[in-house]
């Protein structure tokens, strides 16, 4: 599990637990760590910066007021934020477009591009930096259906669609795609 | 390393489902069958515990980016109107804390200030270094700025106009008489919160404004106790 090596020392489950009884310092310490992951998951997900502000604070009040609820043993808080985001997101997308997400579109294609770029990689932990390799190394197809599950909710019946492929098909990138990742991520941490 | 217990009755049925419960793109009835198993079943359970912990590591590749100016603000707001709700008058209380301890990490001051700070008073409260009044029009509270002395100095406002989304500008008057616009902000359905830094200025400003781009006062402030 990534735990938060912040540089003032407190981590993030601390400080989760100084919002449960209250204290608005911890609170808004919580929200200055977090809200540009926060809110850079939203943009990249609704592409419109006045609705991924909505979202993002929408996250951030949810996660505050529910900060009690936190289980540590189910995952990190980082993950715990960006899937709340994520499918806050999600309904957002939902309710504002009919349009589903032009798959030459995604943000994190590029961000996942097969082209190296060594010097992002210091920016993220080690397990991340190894899922980002990971995905990088995916078959095209396998890595567009793992991002749109993933960034975007699309479910496999959607997936098909925009890819104009059967949904077996897109059920079959979507298993294969995270199932390698996770061979991956965990072969090089067997390492 | 989990040594891999053998599957149970069932497990090859919902296999290539449990990628897709891990992702949370499963629905309906498929999700609900894969659900009942998981929870009966050590190795799928397992399973699914690894595949939705390597989901959470691809959201983690999203790129950060800065929110828009006055974020913060505007989410501890929104947090004690109670989430979408506006509020149109002076602060709560717990409003006020939180804005304090927002304005505490930002600008290093302490919290005891606002405990006593006023709601709809247009005189001006200091403390700490850190002074705060109403913004009012025709003797209606609007909102509040905050005025920080520090080094830089800061000045914070939230402001609840009833008036339509428009860009407004922050003007301050200093001792001097001079006039200074501090920075523009955008009002949403009338509602802003807005902040900026004010270097070497602080000392001197008497009082704060919001201007319409046609220059209508919108709301005033008295920074003088």
């Amino acid at each position: 599990m990534i735990r938060n090596s912040a540089p003032d020392g407190v981590s993030d489950e601390a400080l989760l637990s100084g919002m449960a009884v209250g204290d608005d310092r911890a609170g808004v310490a919580f929200v200055r760590r977090f809200q540009r992951r926060v809110f850079g998951l939203a943009l990249g997900i609704v592409g419109d910066p006045g609705l991924a502000e909505d979202v993002a604070q929408e996250a951030l009040i949810r996660v505050w007021r529910h900060s009690q609820v936190f289980d540590a043993r189910r995952g990190s808080v980082t993950s715990w934020v960006l899937t709340i985001t994520r499918n806050l997101a999600i309904d957002a997308l939902r309710v504002r477009r009919s349009v589903p997400v032009d798959p030459d579109d995604l943000v994190w294609m590029d961000l996942t591009s097969s082209e190296h770029q060594p010097e992002e990689e210091v920016l993220h932990s080690d397990a991340v930096g190894r899922v980002q390799t990971a995905l990088r190394d995916l078959p095209l197809e396998q890595r567009r259906a793992v991002v749109l599950a993933t960034m975007y909710g699309r479910t496999a019946i959607e997936i098909a669609e925009l890819e104009s492929i059967p949904v077996g098909t897109a059920k079959g990138r979507i298993r294969l795609g995270l199932a390698k990742l996770r061979s991956m991520v965990s072969a090089e941490e067997a390492q | 390393m989990r040594v891999p217990r053998p599957p149970l009755p069932g497990c090859a049925a919902v296999h290539d489902d449990l990628t897709e419960l891990a992702l949370g793109i499963l629905t309906g009835r498929e999700r609900s069958e894969v659900l009942a198993h998981v929870e009966g079943c050590e190795p799928c359970a397992a399973e699914l515990e690894e595949l939705a912990a390597t989901a959470d590591l691809v959201l983690q590749l999203a790129p950060e980016a800065e929110p828009p100016v006055g974020f913060e603000l505007r989410l501890i707001q929104r947090l004690h109107a109670g989430g979408t709700a506006r509020r149109r008058i002076g602060p709560p209380r717990a409003v006020r804390s939180a804005v304090a301890a927002l304005l505490a990490l930002v600008v290093g001051f302490g919290t005891a200030w606002l405990a006593h700070a006023p709601t709809s008073s247009p005189s001006a409260s200091s403390s700490a270094g850190l002074t705060s009044a109403a913004l009012t029009s025709k003797g209606r509270s609007l909102g509040e700025v905050y005025l920080s002395a520090g080094k830089p100095a800061w000045l914070f406002m939230a402001i609840d106009s009833g008036a339509d989304s428009e860009l407004v500008r922050c003007e301050v008057t200093l001792a001097d008489g001079k006039v200074v616009t501090v920075g523009w902000f955008h009002l949403s359905g009338g509602y802003g919160a807005w902040g900026a830094p004010l270097p070497g200025v602080s000392g001197q400003v008497r009082t704060a404004r919001v201007l319409t781009e046609r220059g209508t006062v919108l709301a005033s402030a008295r920074l003088v106790a």
